[in-house]
């Protein structure tokens, strides 16, 4: 069960990163109906931090036996690599509308 | 990524058995086994047996076969649609006739045929392809079957009496809002889907608990099959994909009974809040529908191709990213509405990504299609089909996730085409071959040659005939949905070539239908594991008996030829031969190793689950007639009913361990630490805890974005209604500390305190303010709802496990429904206590 909830752990952080940003942006938007200049580097912010929470993950995670899969390092890249992918537009687009 | 074959190959035998040691039971003689097991797991007899049967393999083809009819049923909506569209001015259908067709054409696609398709699938397939005996949860499956059914046949009757769903697969408000709808038609399909998706969940819930804790001993996650982890990435975006859409149903069929205003942004609603819970289930539902499809395509190619699968490893991980990814792109179906542009590309990025783990798996099974030998039997020829129409459905998405085309596409017919290549690509093809394949472990007879190779080319013929020319159609700007065109001559060529091939497409299904009517009624006697394939749902009679297996297949039968595994299994050599205490035996194993933990007895035949199903039935045919109060008394046998049903589970007989193997004696699940109830509660509160995230979702995006006008102050202030916020929060504290006694009294303390805790909510009830005037005080009283009926039923598990103490069925060894109670008590305690914070925060009372 403890290796299931390994495997889970890349996409679910993932996923809360994506979430949060996602509801970061509305509530800037909500709020003061444009992504200005803090609002952008708030948006950043949380996107490097989603990227950095992976890294101590990635190192404490046990190395899976020899000739056996490891499915949760890979889990791991895979939610590394959404992270980076699905958000990245929070350094070139802007706009509320 | 390591390439690990197909499961039971990654390892030989023998390092299995040094995984978990298990000794042969001593051989017996097969007819008697099979007489024994026969006679215990057998439906009654005639259709009472149909009525009482409570085995996977019966519900399983019976759920296929269900949906078959609904597809075909749908197949036939879809000829009048075509009718209609096959010249501009057709006068075929009139607007309302044609909005209900195409409503409940696509409503019964995804609801009533791809859905229960896939669930009957891992019903009758899971229990074989794992070695065990029947689903973990016989009763649910029963369940499952007569709610999908009766669901359906209202959702039926609604179309022959003209009052079926017009507002099309979506029910996108305010279309559906009781102002624009004000019949019974879209409480016909809120109530009816609703209604459906208990077999959903019901089947999400035990597909999950099967595959964690009844696979073969020794059989590890990383070596089951891989249609199991299809199966399992399947389960878990049910478990969490479907009650979004539930709590939407919920909140609009509240909104058009009781006014309460969700998604009237005059009174600070929002109709996309509808969009995001709908979405929030539609597009993960797309992949529901696909993995189990995969999940077959990835357990058929091998075989057919003479090797094993190339990238277990990789397929693995791909399912792992589909299953996650997929609930980030459930804003591409919305990308018009007005969401900010930062946000699209957000999803944009996600869907263009989602394409990735999908190309993983396709390059698998073309690698292992290059590795191995392909035999062009008929279910390869489906395959092929499936390749060639999925991949192009794929590369559409593709486009579709592009925002600027999907600008340009969205609502045409282009998306149209797209779906139906995705979906008749990614699911009808792979069940076709799928059933082709299995056909002969469900009939025991051999196909008759010919006629299924005709209708494989007439109906790709006829499907790409229909839905490649409607890329044009929909490029030439034909919007979806319209019933006449008679201002624009350019779409009539199109539209009736569309329209001729698609009854080219749906001869093609009748022949289809036919050959496999013609297998089983007059085929001739196959012989046992014809395909010559590896895993275990082979290795046993065919057709299939109720029972599986003789005996059940431990770590020594994995990776095996199933045709050289067959007979030791039906001579008892494996695990729990026969039934010799005339029990219906299963063997639980735990969830990482597959280690032998217990032995569970599951229920026999039964009409309850009918009788249950009826009850809720006659619910929602009230909720439909508007006779709410007497809906509220109809729930009233529906919990007696429940708590037959559990009363059902009750110990009975001897609770000595069972000799599972030679030497090995294992519990019986009363006595057992960790139960399959107990697993399943834990996957039930994922389904649950889902639910109350969308509602909280709905209350934080209505906070957050609606435009509507602001909630006008609050005349109940903080002092009125905090002892009531104290007592409920004390009350169910003090519960949840009194489970940890666990004696009798603190059963009944247990019952008191949350019969004290029901009376808070009571009281918080009744100082709400009227939840018709703002949405507000609508999602207050939702909530309010929600924690009460949470309430009621821990204060219901409390009373009964009093009542087991008091009949003498709890012991320090036997710990009856302790743990479940426990269970439930926790997780009412907690959305108890996040709702209140959550409230207190938001700062809605003031």
């Amino acid at each position: 069960m403890k290796w299931l909830g390994a495997v889970l752990i890349g996409p679910s952080l993932w996923f809360a990163v994506f979430l949060g940003v996602y509801g970061l942006h509305g509530l800037i938007c909500g709020q003061w109906g444009a992504v200005d200049t803090g609002g952008r580097a708030a948006l950043i912010a949380a996107w490097g931090l989603g990227i950095a929470a992976f890294l101590p993950v990635l190192r404490l995670l046990p190395a899976a036996p020899e000739h056996s899969i490891d499915l949760p390092r890979a889990g791991l890249w895979i939610g590394l690599g959404a992270t980076v992918f699905t958000l990245f537009p929070v350094t070139i687009t802007s706009s509320c509308g | 990524m390591t390439d690990i074959p197909s499961p039971g190959q990654t390892a030989p035998a023998d390092t299995r058995a040094a995984t978990v040691h298990i000794p042969a039971s001593p051989a017996q003689r097969a007819l008697p086994l099979h007489r024994l097991l026969s006679q215990v797991w057998a439906n009654d007899d005639g259709l009472w047996g149909q009525i009482t049967a409570v085995s996977h393999t019966t519900l399983g083809l019976r759920f296929m076969a269900t949906a078959f009819v609904f597809f075909a049923i749908g197949g036939i909506l879809s000829m009048l649609i075509r009718a209609q569209l096959a010249t501009p001015d057709g006068a075929f259908l009139d607007t309302e006739l044609y909005n209900q067709i195409f409503t409940m054409h696509g409503s019964i696609m995804m609801f009533l045929f791809a859905i229960p398709m896939l669930e009957g699938l891992g019903i009758w397939l899971l229990p074989k392809m794992l070695g065990t005996r029947d689903m973990a949860f016989p009763r649910l499956t029963a369940l499952g079957y007569w709610c999908y059914l009766f669901g359906g046949l209202i959702m039926l009757t609604a179309l022959l009496f003209g009052v079926a769903p017009h507002d099309g697969w979506f029910m996108y408000t305010p279309l559906s809002s009781a102002e624009f709808s004000p019949g019974i038609n879209a409480d016909v399909w809120l109530l009816g889907v609703t209604f459906v998706e208990i077999s959903a969940v019901a089947a999400a819930v035990e597909i999950t608990v099967t595959i964690l804790r009844q696979r073969a001993p020794g059989m590890r996650l990383m070596e089951m099959p891989l249609f199991a982890w299809y199966m399992l990435g399947t389960s878990a975006m049910m478990l969490v994909g479907f009650p979004p859409l539930i709590a939407g149903s919920v909140l609009l069929e509240i909104e058009r009974a009781f006014d309460w205003p969700f998604f009237d942004p005059a009174r600070g609603g929002d109709p996309l809040l509808w969009q995001h819970l709908f979405w929030l289930f539609g597009h993960p539902e797309v992949y529901i529908i696909f993995l189990p499809a995969a999940g077959v395509m990835s357990m058929m190619i091998p075989v057919l191709c003479r090797t094993t699968i190339l990238g277990y490893g990789a397929i693995v991980a791909a399912i792992l990213a589909l299953v996650f990814l997929s609930f980030g792109l459930w804003v591409h179906h919305m990308f018009t509405v007005g969401i900010p542009h930062m946000a699209l590309a957000f999803f944009s990025a996600a869907s263009v990504l989602v394409a990735v783990p999908t190309a993983v798996q396709v390059f698998a099974w073309i690698g292992t299609m290059w590795k191995g030998h392909p035999q062009l039997h008929l279910p390869m020829y489906h395959i092929l089909g499936f390749f060639l129409t999925f991949v192009m459905g794929g590369l559409t998405g593709v486009m579709l996730a592009i925002v600027p085309f999907n600008w340009q596409a969205h609502d045409t017919a282009f998306v149209t085409a797209h779906l139906h290549y995705v979906l008749i690509g990614g699911f009808v093809f792979p069940m076709m071959a799928a059933a082709t394949y299995w056909m002969p472990l469900m009939t025991g007879k051999r196909r008759i040659k010919g006629l299924g190779e005709a209708a494989f080319w007439v109906i790709l013929i006829g499907f790409h005939g229909t839905f490649f020319i409607m890329h044009l159609t929909g490029l030439m700007g034909m919007p979806r949905r319209i019933d006449v065109y008679p201002d624009n001559p350019e779409w009539i060529w199109l539209n009736l070539t569309s329209s001729i091939f698609s009854f080219v497409l749906t001869i093609g299904f009748a022949l289809y239908a036919l050959d496999l009517i013609l297998q089983a009624t007059l085929g001739k006697r196959e012989s046992r594991d014809p395909w010559g394939a590896p895993t275990l749902d082979w290795a046993m009679p065919i057709p299939s008996p109720n029972y599986n297996f003789a005996s059940l297949p431990t770590a020594r039968h994995l990776g095996r030829d199933a045709g050289d595994i067959i007979v030791p299994l039906a001579r008892g050599e494996g695990m729990l031969p026969g039934a010799p205490r005339g029990r219906r035996e299963i063997l639980v194993t735990s969830v990482g190793d597959a280690t032998p933990d217990h032995v569970a007895m599951l229920p026999g035949n039964t009409a309850l689950p009918l009788v249950l199903s009826s009850a809720i039935c006659v619910f929602v045919l009230l909720m439909l007639a508007s006779l709410y109060a007497l809906a509220g008394l109809a729930l009233l046998p529906v919990a007696a009913l429940i708590w037959v049903w559990v009363r059902g589970m009750a110990p009975q007989g001897a609770m000595t361990p069972v000799e599972a193997a030679p030497g090995l004696h294992l519990p019986i699940h009363h006595r057992a630490t960790t139960t399959l109830g107990q697993s399943g509660l834990m996957a039930f509160l994922v389904a649950n805890g889902t639910l109350f995230s969308s509602l909280l979702f709905g209350l934080a995006f209505l906070s957050v974005v609606t435009p509507g006008p602001a909630a006008p102050p609050s005349a109940v202030s903080a002092a009125q209604v905090l002892p009531a916020f104290a007592l409920l929060a004390a009350a169910l504290v003090l519960a949840l500390g009194a489970m940890g006694w666990r004696r009798a009294g603190a059963a009944w303390a247990g019952t008191a305190l949350n019969l004290a805790a029901l009376g808070a909510v009571l009281w918080l009830a009744v100082q709400l303010e009227n939840p018709t005037a703002h949405t507000r005080d609508a999602l207050r009283a939702v909530l309010t709802g929600y924690i009460g009926l949470h309430v009621l039923v821990a204060a219901g598990m409390s009373a009964f496990v009093a009542d087991q103490y008091r009949r003498g069925e709890i012991s320090p060894e036997v710990p009856g429904a302790w743990p479940s109670c426990n269970l439930w008590q926790r997780y009412t305690t907690a959305v108890t206590l996040i709702t209140l914070a959550v409230v207190i925060a938001q700062g809605v009372i003031t």
